[in-house]
């Protein structure tokens, strides 16, 4: 059984929570938030020990195998010292970090000590582009030649059925350490290196449809050539209203035998989805069989297996499969594109 | 003498919202000396007006530039709004380009729920209500209401009554949707604008629909239901209206209707069933209970507390 703590249990943190209480083999024993009300949350929910600090946390709690991290950015880098500093794995949320020099030195640290850091790269996870991933391996469309992707919707904006208010951080470019960028575009700097390699920076453009100190679109180019030929393009956006449950992104890798696109694997209408593959998982239930756990809401389950995956990597001993390395490759190129807009 | 409402439209561009604003001052509005004004538009939250949810504020610009030209410059001008449940109105003035306006036109952004406030205590039908409205509110000479034309699942649609229900201090309104209809009217009660101007420019039907209309009443009763009625409702099978009938908020019998025809809006303006509508989403979080419940699967928490 993995022993896991908990640092913030906001929106993402929540999720996690309600996921590992689902899992096997896992055990949340702590958790650290600065709400009162998420922590009464954690205590009806049963779990023991909570900190209103995560540094008493970890100072109390040595008999944790990992900690699952989803604080605000500014925290990030922080809390991720502290714990491999404490001998514990880490799941942070993306980003890493906010800047970075942070990255780098998560990335010595988790060198150093020779734990495991998994960075939250939701994006990987999901069906679609599992599926995609499976075909590109297999040469199915040929040599990779280029990448589009988009990803429009209200990102932190947009609110739950039951609303609560933006956390002040989110406006705060000292703390959140960037707009639409870091928040979507970086789930689709972080896939364009999966599919086509390690990526250089050739362009950057930035508006302000909300007047915000950080930015709500942007648009970038990129190559994986070393920068000889630009093979990748990334739209994102905050400034469109989402309308729940549907969820607004697209990726083509085009190759010189073909195409495959995010459009061929999602599902057209997300309550016959929801429909489909919960009568699948009801026969899996009595059939005895596992259920696929939020296979049917299709966004939160990438939430869940990248979790799954990280556990697993614990338990095999085995690098994860998104790296600290991977964290700090993506910050580059987001750092390199903000230093080039205030230029 | 019978309540004014105006329909108007604008060109296919928007362009001539200011000759349209200054036509419904001709027509339908009879206003005294002022020496202050209060304009409150519906910034329900942070989405732009073309959206559909948001007072556009090409019309608050205008409204100024009107009061300006009728009342002379030294008329004190303020935006109002207050804080809401997910909402914060310093955030939802600068993403909404109300900021950008205010510094444009010189009027001050004004925030009720910061302001000293009274406690209001008032009786609709049975329900006694206590909420708290800004004092500088209560005392400015006059209050502009610009509402939003959109439909809402909890009361069929959002119109001039409801979006003074967004004048209440308290942040937490959502507290109050329970007794929602009946709130509505009591801020009604308090609070009697003269001048509603409604934005139709980005209607709220299921989806947005950019109708181009700009309505004026003096009465957000008279408003409200024709309105309702452009929307495809029978205004007198609203909670609210009837509800606001009965307190003396306005008569069917006294509306009379100026400028373009109901139909002719109404014909574009696409309608939806409330009862599905209201009742579609409520039903398929009571099958995902039921199916988390036998399956065992997980509610994400965004979903929980419904």
């Amino acid at each position: 059984m993995l022993k896991i703590g908990m640092f913030g249990l906001g929106v993402n943190g929540a999720l996690h929570f309600s996921n590992m209480l689902h899992m096997d083999d896992v055990e949340v024993v702590a958790v650290a938030d600065a709400s009162k009300t998420a922590l009464k949350r954690a205590k009806n929910a049963g779990i023991k020990h909570q900190y209103k600090d995560y540094n008493d946390l970890l100072k109390d709690r040595k008999d944790l195998d990992a900690i699952i991290i989803s604080l605000p950015n500014f925290l990030h880098h922080d809390s991720i010292m502290k714990s491999l500093e404490a001998g514990l794995n880490v799941f942070v949320e993306k980003p890493m970090a906010t800047k970075v020099w942070q990255c780098k030195e998560i990335v010595n640290l988790v060198e150093k000590t020779g734990l495991l850091l998994m960075v939250g790269h939701a994006m990987r996870y999901y069906d679609a582009i599992e599926k995609m991933k499976k075909i590109t391996d297999a040469g199915r469309v040929g040599k990779l030649e280029f990448f589009t992707a988009e990803s429009i919707m209200n990102g932190p904006l947009s609110h739950g059925v039951v609303p609560s208010p933006v956390p002040d951080w989110w406006f705060d470019p000292d703390r959140v350490g960037g707009g639409v960028l870091l928040d979507l575009g970086y789930h689709l700097i972080d896939l364009h290196r999966y599919f086509m390699g390690e990526s250089k920076l050739i362009f950057q453009n930035f508006d302000h449809k909300y007047n915000l100190k950080v930015e709500d679109t942007a648009t970038l180019i990129l190559s994986s050539k070393n920068g000889k030929a630009a093979n990748g393009f990334i739209n994102v956006g905050w400034y469109q209203k989402a309308i729940f449950p549907e969820y607004d992104y697209r990726c083509i890798v085009h190759g010189d035998s073909g195409h495959t696109s995010t459009d061929d694997y999602l599902p057209k209408n997300m309550y016959y989805h929801a429909v489909k593959e919960g009568t699948k998982n009801f026969i899996r239930k009595i059939s005895f069989q596992k259920i696929r756990p939020l296979s049917y809401t299709y966004f939160y389950e990438s939430f869940y297996k990248e979790l799954s995956a990280f556990f697993q990597s614990i338990k095999n001993d085995v690098e994860t499969e998104v790296t600290a390395y991977d964290g700090l490759k993506t910050m580059e190129i987001i750092e390199e594109a903000y230093m080039r807009m205030v230029q | 003498m019978k309540s004014q409402v105006m329909l108007l439209k604008t060109d296919k561009l928007q362009n001539n919202i200011n000759e349209c604003i200054t036509k419904l001052f001709d027509n339908v509005f009879n206003i005294g000396d002022v020496q202050n004004v209060a304009i409150k538009p519906n910034l329900c939250y942070y989405w732009k007006a073309s959206t559909g949810y948001t007072t556009d504020p090409r019309i608050v610009s205008g409204i100024i530039d009107e009061i300006r030209e009728r009342f002379g410059n030294d008329v004190d001008i303020k935006i109002v709004e207050s804080d809401a449940t997910g909402m914060r109105v310093k955030y939802a003035f600068t993403m909404l380009d109300y900021a950008k306006l205010s510094a444009e036109k010189e009027v001050d952004l004004f925030n009720l729920s910061k302001d000293e406030s009274e406690k209001i205590e008032v009786k609709v039908g049975k329900t006694e209500l206590s909420f708290n409205l800004s004092k500088t509110l209560l005392e400015t000479d006059l209050l502009i209401n610009v509402p939003k034309m959109k439909v809402m699942r909890e009361t069929h649609m959002t119109g001039a009554l409801k979006n003074l229900f967004g004048c209440i201090s308290n942040t937490r309104k959502i507290k109050y949707h329970e007794i929602l209809n009946e709130t509505i009217v009591g801020v009604n009660k308090v609070l009697k604008p003269e001048i509603n101007i409604m934005d139709g420019l980005y209607a709220l039907s299921k989806y947005p629909v950019k109708i181009d209309a700009l309505i004026g009443s003096d009465s957000p009763y008279s408003m409200d239901y024709v309105a309702a009625t452009i929307m495809g409702y029978n205004p007198n099978t609203i909670k609210f209206m009837q509800l606001a009938k009965e307190n003396g908020l306005g008569d069917p019998k006294n509306i009379e209707v100026k400028g373009e025809s109901i139909n002719s809006i109404k014909s574009i303006f696409p309608h939806v069933n409330n009862f599905l509508y209201k009742n579609s989403f409520k039903t398929l979080l009571k099958f995902l209970k039921l199916y988390t419940y036998l399956v065992g699967d997980i509610v994400p928490p965004i979903l929980e507390g419904i």
